[in-house]
C-alpha cells in the first residue's frame, strides 16, 4: 500500500496548541497565522509563483504550528521558509535571493504601517553585501530545515480544488458558476486558517460549499436523514466548526488589533509582548 | 528542549553510523545499524554544508517520494532525522545492484533469471506509476539487489509526480544511454513511457551483458537508437518532426532484433519490441507489461532467492533448480555472455581472470550537467 496520507493535527494539538502553552491566546494565535499566510500569499503574487505551491506553503506553515511555539520560531522567517520549501516540493524553485527581496520589502512594509497616519511608504532597497540579506538568508535556511525536520519530514498535501469540482458535479451545481467561483473564493480563504492542517479535505470542502450555497440562497437537502455532506462522510459539526474559523476571518479587527498582529512578526516581539502581558 | 527535538533525538539514538561506504551527487553514504536489534541499513546523510540554495531538490524529492511509496522492489525508507544542520535518511542496506551483477562476467545468466529481476523492475515500476509518481532515471545501477534477491528500485532524486497531465516538465533527465528518443528532441510533456524506454534498455542490457544503445552524446544518441531501431517515419510516431529539439540525424533502415538477440524466444522479443515502440502512447505499460505471455511461458522467473549473485563462495545451485528453469527445447539460454560458456548448467566460470570484483574499465557513469 501507498504511504498517501497527510498528517492531520491531533485534538490536543488544537486544544493546546505549543503557543497557547507558551501563553499566547487562541484568538492572537490564530490572528498571527493569518497573518502570516498572508504575507506568504503576498509574496506568492509579487513573485508570480505558482498557486499549487503558493497553498502547499500555507498549508506546511499552519502544521508547522501544531509542533512549535511562536515563541521559538518567528510566523515571517517561517512563511519565508514554507514558501522556498513548498516551491522545491512543487518543482518551481524559487531564487533565494528573490525570496529574501520579496520578504525584505513585505516586512518593510509591515513596519511602515505601524508608523504615524499619513508618510507614504518608501522602499529602500538592502545591500546583498550587508548583515539584512545575511541574517534573512540564514533564517531562510534554517527555516527550511526546521519545517522538514519538525513536520517529521512529511510534507505531503492534498490541496481541495479537484474535490471542489467533483462534489458541484455530485449536487448538480456545475451550472452555477456563481456558487462554484464562490466556494472556490472560500477554500483560498481558508488557506489562511488551521483548518487544512487540522480537517479532512472532503470536511474543508463541504464547508465551502455550505457557505456558497447559503449565501446565494440556493436550497440542498438540509435535513436528516436527507444531508447533502452525509454524501461526502463529513460531520455536519465539523462542517459548521470549518465555517466558524473562515467566517472568523472576516470579523473586523481594531486597529489596536491590528497593529498588535504586525509587530509581533519575529520570536523577538513575541517574546517581549509575552515579558509584557504576563499574568502577574 | 521541545517535544519535537527530543522525538527527533530519541530517533538519531537509534541508528548507528559505521564506516562511509559511498558518496553520492548529494549525499555521502554510510553503513550503519540499527542500535536495537543490529539490523545492517544505509545511511544517507545529505550534505547541506555548501548550503548554496538551502537543501538539495534531489534530496527533497527522495524524502517525499520514498515516504509515500511502500513496495517490495521499492527501496525502504526506515526513518529520517536530522542532525544540526544536516538531513539523515535511513534506508535498508542492498548489497550491490544489477550493473555490477552485469558486469560480473564470472556469473551466467539464466533466461529464467533476466525474467526475474525484469518482472521485479516492472512490479516495482509499476506500484510507482500507479501512484503518479515517474522515477526518470532508471538504469542498472539504481536497481539494488538485497542480499535475499530482491531488486529494488532506488535513487527517487529526478523522481516526479505527475498526477496533473499536461504538465510541462525537463527533458534533461534519464541518463542518456537509457533516455528514450522524445527526450532527445526536447519533448516537455511526457509520462510514464520515458521509464518504459528505460525499462526496455535495461532488459536488452541483462541479455547482452553491455549496454544496448550506448551514444557517446546526445546526438550521438539519437543516431545509435535510429541504427539499432530503424529511424522513425511519421506513420510510426506521428508529430515527431515538431518536437522543439527535432533534428533530422539520418535515415537508418531497422536492425533484425533476432540477430543481435540470437538467443531470445519469440515472446521475450515480442515484449522487448513493446519497449522500443517510437510513439510515447502507443508503448507499452509497466501494468500491461506484466501481463505480457513472456511472463506466463517457460521457463518461470527463478525466485529472487536463487538468482545469481556476487559472492565468494561457489553458487550452491543444484542441477534440478537449473533444469526446472531451462527450457531445453529453446534454442539456448537468452545469454550473450562475452565467453564461452563451457557448460551451460554450470553457473560459475572456472576460468576467469579479471573482473573477479564485478568493475570494468570503461566508464559507466554519466554526465548529467549539460
Ligand atoms: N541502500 C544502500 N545500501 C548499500 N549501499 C548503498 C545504498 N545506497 C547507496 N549506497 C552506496 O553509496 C553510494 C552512493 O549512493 P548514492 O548517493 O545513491 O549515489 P548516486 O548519487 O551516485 O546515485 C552507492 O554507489 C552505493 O555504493
Amino acid at each position: 500500500m501507498s504511504r498517501r496520507l497527510y498528517p492531520l493535527a491531533s485534538l490536543e494539538q488544537i486544544q493546546n496548541s505549543p503557543s497557547r502553552q507558551d501563553g499566547i491566546p487562541a484568538e492572537l494565535e490564530e490572528d498571527l497565522r493569518a497573518y502570516g499566510c498572508k504575507l506568504i500569499h503576498q509574496a506568492g503574487i509579487l513573485l508570480k509563483q505558482k498557486q499549487v505551491a503558493v497553498a502547499t506553503a500555507q498549508i506546511l506553515f499552519q502544521r508547522f504550528w501544531f509542533v512549535t511555539s511562536m515563541k521559538q520560531f518567528g510566523i515571517g522567517d517561517v512563511g519565508m521558509g514554507a514558501l522556498y520549501l513548498a516551491s522545491k516540493l512543487e518543482e518551481c524553485p524559487l531564487r533565494m535571493r528573490d525570496l529574501i527581496n520579496v520578504y525584505d520589502l513585505l516586512l518593510q512594509r509591515a513596519a511602515h504601517s505601524l508608523k504615524p497616519e499619513g508618510k507614504e511608504f518608501k522602499y529602500t532597497p538592502m545591500s546583498y553585501f550587508g548583515n539584512t540579506f545575511y541574517d534573512l538568508k540564514d533564517a531562510l535556511v534554517v527555516a527550511e530545515m526546521q519545517l522538514l525536520k519538525r513536520l517529521g519530514f512529511d510534507v505531503h498535501v492534498v490541496l481541495p480544488y479537484g474535490t471542489l469540482v467533483n462534489y458541484m458535479r455530485l449536487l448538480d451545481l456545475t451550472g452555477r458558476e456563481d456558487a462554484v467561483s464562490r466556494a472556490w473564493g472560500y477554500l483560498n480563504d481558508a488557506l489562511q486558517t488551521p483548518v487544512y492542517a487540522s480537517y479532512p479535505v472532503q470536511t474543508i470542502v463541504s464547508a465551502a460549499i455550505l457557505l456558497a450555497t447559503r449565501h446565494l440562497g440556493i436550497p440542498l437537502p438540509s435535513t436528516p436523514p436527507n444531508c447533502w455532506w452525509d454524501l461526502f462522510d463529513a460531520e455536519w459539526e465539523d462542517v459548521w466548526a470549518v465555517c466558524g474559523y473562515i467566517m472568523r476571518l472576516y470579523r473586523e479587527r481594531s486597529l489596536e488589533d491590528r497593529r498588535q498582529v504586525i509587530g509581533m512578526l519575529t520570536k523577538k516581539d513575541v517574546r517581549r509582548w509575552l515579558e509584557e502581558n504576563a499574568p502577574s | 528542549m521541545d517535544a519535537v527535538e527530543k522525538a527527533n533525538l530519541e530517533r538519531q539514538k537509534r541508528w548507528a553510523k559505521e564506516r562511509k561506504v559511498g558518496e553520492g551527487t548529494y549525499a555521502v553514504v554510510y553503513q550503519g545499524r540499527e542500535v536495537g536489534t543490529g539490523r545492517k541499513v544505509a545511511i544517507k546523510k545529505i550534505k547541506v554544508g555548501a548550503m548554496k540554495d538551502g537543501l538539495d531538490m534531489s534530496a527533497i524529492r527522495e524524502v517525499k517520494y520514498l515516504r509515500e511509496l511502500e513496495h517490495q522492489n521499492v527501496i525502504s525508507l526506515l526513518d529520517v532525522f536530522s542532525s544540526k544542520t544536516n538531513l539523515n535518511l535511513v534506508l535498508e542496506w542492498l548489497e550491490t545492484d544489477l550493473e555490477m551483477i552485469i558486469k560480473n562476467h564470472s556469473l551466467v545468466f539464466l533466461p529464467a533469471d533476466i525474467k526475474s529481476w525484469i518482472a521485479m523492475t516492472l512490479r516495482g515500476l509499476e506500484f510507482c506509476h500507479r501512484n503518479f509518481i515517474l522515477h526518470r532515471d532508471l538504469k542498472p545501477n539504481n536497481l539494488l539487489i538485497a542480499a535475499d534477491g530482491q531488486l529494488k528500485i532506488a535513487d527517487f532524486g529526478l523522481a516526479r509526480d505527475f498526477a496533473d497531465p499536461g504538465y510541462k516538465m525537463t527533458c534533461q533527465v534519464i541518463t542518456r544511454w537509457y533516455r528514450p528518443p522524445e527526450l532527445l528532441f526536447g519533448c516537455r510533456y511526457y509520462s510514464t513511457a520515458v521509464d518504459m524506454w528505460s525499462v526496455g534498455c535495461i532488459f536488452a542490457e541483462l541479455m547482452l551483458r553491455t549496454p544496448y544503445l550506448p551514444g557517446e552524446s546526445d546526438m550521438d544518441q539519437l543516431k545509435t537508437i535510429f541504427r539499432a531501431l530503424g529511424t522513425p517515419t511519421e506513420e510510426e510516431w506521428p508529430g515527431h518532426t515538431k518536437l522543439p529539439d527535432y533534428v533530422p540525424v539520418g535515415q537508418f533502415t531497422k536492425s533484425s532484433m533476432r540477430d543481435l538477440f540470437t538467443a531470445a524466444t519469440a515472446d521475450c522479443l515480442n515484449l522487448l519490441s513493446k519497449f522500443f515502440i517510437y510513439e510515447p502512447r502507443k508503448r507499452i505499460s509497466a501494468r500491461d507489461a506484466l501481463h505480457h505471455p513472456y511472463f506466463f511461458a517457460l521457463p518461470n522467473p527463478t525466485h529472487p532467492s536463487k538468482l545469481p549473485k556476487i559472492s565468494t563462495q561457489p553458487s550452491s545451485r543444484t542441477l534440478e533448480e537449473v533444469d526446472g528453469n531451462v527450457d531445453l527445447d529453446s534454442p539456448g539460454p537468452a545469454v550473450k555472455a562475452p565467453a564461452p560458456v563451457p557448460n551451460r548448467l554450470k553457473r560459475k566460470l572456472s576460468s576467469v581472470s579479471s573482473n573477479q570484483d564485478g568493475r570494468e574499465t570503461y566508464a559507466r557513469r554519466l554526465d548529467f550537467s549539460q
